[in-house]
């Protein structure tokens, strides 16, 4: 699968999850105070923040690989600062690259339009919700309560995640540093990019 | 101990307990590590603490939406309050998320305590046969991380000379992170590209390979501990179904 990818795309992969790496660490902190008060509905809404990193590598990267590597590279980058949530970031992690992925190698890895960016944020949130409701056993919860979870979570998947990453992506693109990349290539309508 | 195999035993008990709903598993299973911790290794407990802090409140969270929110089960009604009814099912499958919360944070602070972050790429490349283009990826990454805080202070002192606002309340600077984001990422997308020709140009190929400079190995302690830990996992699975 690595064949195909330059080194600068991997290290460039691996910087963006360093600066997501401590975005998300940032809001594991604030989620985690607001959980005390308002219990495990208070990650919902912002859960798509957590899948940002996927869905902009794989938006400008647009190789097979992209949104998984880079989440799971996140949240090793987490794992590595050092935080109490420990190890099992990097499953989840792996799940939530996953879920993103899944979506794009369902459109052949060829369709990066705002629709399918906000359906892989989709995808994060629904794998990421399964492992959830495994993991953190909200199968103990009233069945309409865990509904509500996972409403808010799909709808912060494709808000922040989808609609957010492609702000972002644009906005990188506009500032010309990612000239060299697929996005770039793909606005000029180059088809050997 | 090596760090591939501690992260893999971490990540299986944590897979093993989620199986578990009654409050005895995860709560032996919890005293268990803070005993395996208190006696094989040396940390810094006062910090322990510190970070344990958050998840203690975390988990109290969780004891009591569970109690609110949880499934109705039935069984008898052991208090009331405020017009909610506990029953004892509820309470006991409450305290057990709780205790999961707590035996879950324990576990991974044991990890984060006690492995060295840049022995535990090394290992994932040596044990775990991961891609040497992408473990090295990796720790460009967490070198970068000094200077990607001081570009952070620098771009922000760039933005307050030019007369940027700085908003006044955390929410409000929170939103506008953005600003600072794409400099930083933009930032990022260049180092990326020059520590990557500077790889190329050194030699790095990316191919795998067979002999490292520092090479990370598994000895007898690892198959110690790894005994020592499953026979913990299972004691806890055992004990607690034995308990409710």
């Amino acid at each position: 699968m690595l064949k195909s990818w330059k080194l600068k795309e991997v290290v460039l992969m691996s910087l963006f999850a360093v600066v997501f790496g401590i975005v998300y660490l940032l809001f594991v902190h604030a989620a985690n105070i607001w959980a005390a008060v308002i219990g495990p509905l208070a990650y919902e809404w912002m859960f798509g923040i957590w899948f940002i990193v996927s869905i902009i590598c794989m938006y400008i990267i647009r190789k097979p690989g992209a949104a998984f590597l880079s989440e799971t590279m996140a949240a090793t980058i987490e794992v590595l600062i050092g935080n109490a949530v420990g190890p099992r970031l990097i499953l989840s992690g792996v799940i939530q690259g996953l879920g993103a992925e899944a979506v794009f190698a369902l459109t052949g890895y060829k369709h990066f339009n705002i629709l399918v960016l906000m359906l892989a944020g989709i995808g994060s949130a629904v794998f990421s919700f399964v492992y959830g409701y495994f993991v953190s056993g909200y199968a103990a919860l009233d069945p309409s309560f865990v509904a509500l979870m996972f409403t808010i979570r799909v709808l912060s998947g494709a808000i922040i995640a989808g609609i957010g990453g492609k702000y972002i992506g644009d906005a990188l693109l506009a500032t010309g540093s990612l000239r060299g990349y697929a996005i770039a290539h793909a606005k000029k309508g180059d088809v050997n990019a | 101990m090596n760090p591939s195999v501690k992260f893999i035993l971490v990540t299986l008990s944590m897979l093993v307990i989620a199986f578990f709903f009654n409050p005895w598993t995860p709560l032996l299973f919890w005293l268990g590590i803070i005993l395996l911790q208190l006696t094989m290794s040396h940390i810094n407990w006062k910090l322990w603490l510190l970070f344990m802090l958050p998840f203690s409140i975390g988990a109290f969270g969780y004891l009591w939406t569970t109690v609110v929110f949880g499934a109705e089960t039935g069984g008898t009604i052991i208090w009331s309050f405020a017009g909610i009814d506990v029953t004892e099912e509820q309470w006991a499958r409450a305290l057990s998320l709780a205790f999961r919360v707590m035996a879950f944070s324990t576990l991974s602070l044991l990890f984060a305590f006690t492995t060295d972050p840049v022995k535990f790429i090394m290992s994932l490349m040596q044990q775990m046969k991961l891609s040497p283009k992408l473990s090295y990826g990796v720790m460009v990454g967490y070198q970068f991380l000094p200077v990607m805080k001081d570009e952070f202070t620098q771009i922000q002192q760039a933005q307050r000379l030019r007369g940027a606002e700085t908003k006044k309340y955390s929410w409000q600077r929170l939103l506008s992170m953005r600003r600072v984001l794409i400099p930083m990422l933009a930032g990022a997308v260049r180092k990326a590209e020059r520590s990557a020709f500077a790889m190329e140009a050194r030699g790095f190929t990316g191919e795998p390979r067979s002999a490292f400079y520092h090479p990370v190995q598994i000895d007898r302690t690892d198959w110690l501990m790894s005994g020592i830990f499953l026979i913990l996992l299972l004691t806890s699975c055992i004990g607690g179904s034995w308990l409710s």
